[in-house]
């Protein structure tokens, strides 16, 4: 890794900590609250690609493992890896290298806007509502033993808000392209 | 950014980091070989127990562990429903236990000595090229300094789109925010490396 990927991806993950201290945003249709942190996750690979987007991620991880409140709420600590919520945050990573490699795969400079956008879409899709919410419901059926349909239908909940990050962060992440590129071109 | 952790000299501040992480560690895969609500509940207990010999006051111990243990109550509540008395008992002590522990450990263990001993974790990776540990360090203070620049430059950009007559949305505030944070890099890059800091061995 060169000085500047890492430089990145630390600043991606100081992005994602403070996507977690800003007030929650509320959409102009949709009377729900957006908190931003998996927003962070999922931008973090369609903006940096798999292995900066992960390392961002995996920073991220690490300042609440050592102890530092850097989740929405000022959670952290070693505490958090202990609840049963657990496995979405650790599939944060697993999603962000997903999204980034996706993105990698799918997008290409010379697309159209509205091939970059539904190719970045699908990428976060698939990383940060698939795999995320994969893991998640894994780790929240094994820890409570009742099984993955319950944990399954208790999971629905949070997928229309989490569809809705995806879409804004393929929007997002066309805008960063056509601003400022740093993708990763894979041919 | 404040840490969790808790000035103090108690027997857990003395023990090495590495020694907790790994009775943390081990702690936690007993706890999900026990299937006995009376072992988990004493358990459960000890953790309390462990908790306030740190001397925390209830008032910051419920602020840190109200998070979690919301969760674990949900979580409960939704066991009991589904399957019954005995496995909500299982799953609520196991996981209050687990919980008040490495709450425990986050309290009694600096960013500092962390940070130390997870470079000394990562040596092993940086033999087999993977990443070099001192670069972890490095990330974290990084991460650590930029936090509030950011949060000062998120403010600007709201600032910018009340004065113009906008609505702040999201896409409008998260994208000048992304383009213009990530656009330092070079900067900073060129900064440490002209000072040497990741010099080649």
């Amino acid at each position: 890794m060169t000085t500047r990927d890492l430089v990145l991806a630390a600043l991606f993950a100081a992005i994602i900590v403070a996507l977690g201290l800003v007030p929650p945003i509320m959409l102009g249709f949709i009377p729900v609250p957006i908190t931003a942190q998996s927003l962070g996750v999922m931008l973090a690979g369609v903006i940096l690609g798999a292995k900066r987007g992960g390392f961002a991620v995996l920073l991220v991880l690490l300042l609440v493992a050592i102890g530092l409140p850097v989740l929405s709420g000022g959670r952290g600590g070693l505490a958090t890896f202990a609840s049963p919520t657990a496995g979405y945050l650790v599939g944060w990573f697993f999603a962000a290298v997903v999204t980034g490699y996706c993105s990698e795969r799918f997008v290409d400079r010379s697309q159209s806007g509205l091939v970059q956008i539904t190719g970045f879409f699908l990428a976060a899709l698939l990383g940060g509502v698939v795999v995320d919410h994969a893991l998640g419901i894994l780790y929240l059926a094994y820890v409570t033993g009742t099984g993955l349909s319950t944990a399954f239908i208790g999971d629905l909940s949070f997928v229309p808000g989490d569809v809705l990050k995806a879409m804004i962060s393929a929007l997002a992440g066309r805008a960063v392209m056509v601003g400022y590129p740093l993708l990763p071109q894979r041919a | 950014m404040k840490t969790l952790y808790v000035e103090g000299d108690t027997f857990l501040h003395r023990l090495s980091p590495r020694t907790k992480l790994l009775g943390l560690a081990a702690l936690s895969l007993v706890l999900f070989l026990v299937h006995s609500p009376a072992v988990l509940s004493v358990a459960a207990m000890l953790g309390g127990i462990v908790c306030a010999s740190l001397r925390l006051g209830w008032r910051q111990s419920w602020l840190r562990l109200r998070p979690i243990l919301l969760t674990i109550v949900i979580v409960a509540l939704f066991t009991l429903v589904l399957n019954g008395r005995h496995d909500a008992l299982i799953v609520a002590t196991r996981l209050t236990a687990l919980a008040l522990f490495a709450a425990a450990v986050t309290a009694t263990t600096s960013t500092g000595d962390f940070i130390d001993e997870i470079t000394r974790l990562a040596m092993p990776l940086e033999r087999l090229g993977v990443v070099k540990a001192a670069d972890i360090g490095l990330s974290i203070g990084l991460v650590i300094r930029f936090v509030p620049e950011i949060l000062s430059r998120y403010q600007a950009i709201r600032d910018a789109h009340r004065a113009r007559g906008l609505k702040p949305r999201p896409l409008t505030l998260a994208v000048p925010l992304i383009i213009l944070t990530l656009k330092n890099a070079d900067d900073i890059a060129a900064a440490i490396d002209a000072r040497g800091i990741r010099a080649q061995k």
